[in-house]
């Protein structure tokens, strides 16, 4: 029996609409599982995903982050996840420098056709963010209760 | 390498120059404050002022912002090495016209006291200038100067890296004198100003100072020419520039990218290559 005391990460999830965003969509309808761990935010393309979502998202005390959109050379509009791609890896570098894990970071491409693959991304992704436990934010204090329901009233 | 005292002459004597045949109507310089004898920028209309501009150790601002102020004027300019760079970055993203600006490049730069970029900097002659002052230094001279840097940050493990920041942050009031020091920071309506939508709040907390040294270090990528005039800039001596100076160092190491090296080049986040690199994604 699992434990009800583990550590349930909540990962902000940026999913391209085109693609990863119906890879989600057919691994419902085709039943696979995978965990309830991700929420859901959708995006037209990565190319329209700024760093500082994902910045702030770490600021608001998600756990971690999933990005995924259409496989290089696939994208919708033709190059917005090539510029995304360059985008990510420097937040990567500079997430990293600035001392976050980089277990918390989780970029990937995903097909509309890759239901069970997307399902494998999101298992993967929670286990790599179970490894290093909640997220303390930036000043390493933690988010208090009350800190959650301002946020969510903000929202 | 050069000296400041020639520098400082050859400066003088172009900006006479250029003054008595009215080809510029300004030049932008350093020179004495009117009041105290610290390292003011000043503007120079007439060729008998010219004396004033000065170069020394302490001239650690960054000039090439005021050439927003002047748009349409003709301007002489005098650039560091890293200024220089900066004007090409502008010249890149159209935002000045090279035709309106006379700049007056600085060869050899002998480096600035007490800032720590001049210790890891490895453009120590002007860019792009239409006048030199100060003597060309070699690559091996270069790298000669720049030997034995390392970065001490790099070397720690995550958790100290956190602790690090951590500590250097809580400092930080958010006065924003780094950002008004950056010649990259000039958009209209900056982020830190924006309500909707609000991406830091208006008290300072750690999470909150954290968060906007990290996005002032994403803008940062593939802009940044390393001058160091932030850190110089900032009251509580934090290490501000840590973040940018990682995004340049990582743009050289992955896209083998230098940002104002050309003021045709590109930003970096503005293009990208079909086989980039896919450092740091999930396989």
């Amino acid at each position: 029996m699992a434990d009800s005391n583990e550590f349930e990460p909540k990962i902000a999830a940026f999913l391209c609409t085109w693609c990863s965003y119906a890879a989600a969509d057919l691994a419902g309808s085709s039943r696979t599982q995978y965990p309830p761990n991700i929420r859901v935010m959708r995006v037209p393309c990565t190319g329209r995903l700024d760093p500082f979502l994902i910045i702030k998202a770490f600021n608001m005390g998600a756990d971690g982050i999933l990005i995924s959109g259409c496989h290089p050379g696939d994208c919708h509009y033709l190059d917005g996840n090539l510029y995304a791609r360059r985008r990510f890896v420097m937040l990567n570098e500079l997430m990293q420098y600035a001392g976050v894990e980089e277990e918390r970071l989780n970029f990937t491409w995903c097909s509309a056709s890759e239901g069970k693959r997307f399902a494998g991304v999101v298992k993967k992704a929670v286990d790599r963010v179970k490894t290093v436990g909640p997220w303390m934010g930036f000043d390493g204090q933690g988010f208090s209760k009350e800190e959650g329901d301002l946020i969510n009233e903000q929202l | 390498m050069s000296n400041y005292d020639s520098i400082s002459q050859e400066i003088s004597e172009i900006a006479k120059k250029l003054l008595k045949e009215s080809k510029v109507d300004k030049v932008i310089g350093f020179g004495l404050g009117r009041f105290t004898k610290e390292i003011t920028p000043i503007f120079i209309k007439k060729a008998e002022d010219a004396d004033r501009l000065i170069f020394n150790k302490n001239c650690e601002m960054s000039l090439t912002k005021y050439l927003l102020n002047y748009k349409g004027e003709k301007v002489a300019i005098v650039a560091k090495p890293c200024d220089s760079r900066a004007i090409n970055a502008y010249l890149s993203e159209d935002l000045i016209k090279r035709e309106d600006l006379v700049i007056i490049g600085i060869n050899g730069c002998p480096g600035i006291e007490g800032n720590t970029a001049c210790e890891e900097c490895n453009i120590r002659n002007a860019v792009i200038c239409d006048y030199s002052v100060g003597q060309e230094m070699s690559e091996e001279e270069i790298q000669a100067e720049i030997e034995g840097f390392e970065d001490e940050i790099d070397k720690m493990n995550q958790a100290e890296r956190l602790a690090y920041f951590q500590n250097e942050f809580e400092r930080c009031t958010r006065c924003y004198a780094c950002r008004e020091a950056c010649y990259v920071c000039n958009c209209e309506q900056c982020f830190t100003d924006s309500n909707k939508p609000k991406w830091l709040g208006e008290s300072v907390k750690l999470n909150d100072n954290f968060t906007y040294h990290l996005m002032r270090g994403i803008h940062m990528a593939g802009r940044c020419v390393n001058c160091g005039a932030c850190e110089m800039a900032c009251p509580e001596g934090i290490d501000v520039r840590a973040f940018a100076a990682k995004m340049c160092s990582a743009a050289e190491e992955i896209f083998d990218y230098k940002s104002g090296m050309d003021p045709e080049q590109k930003t970096l986040l503005s293009e990208y290559k079909v086989d980039d690199s896919e450092k740091g994604f999930m396989e």
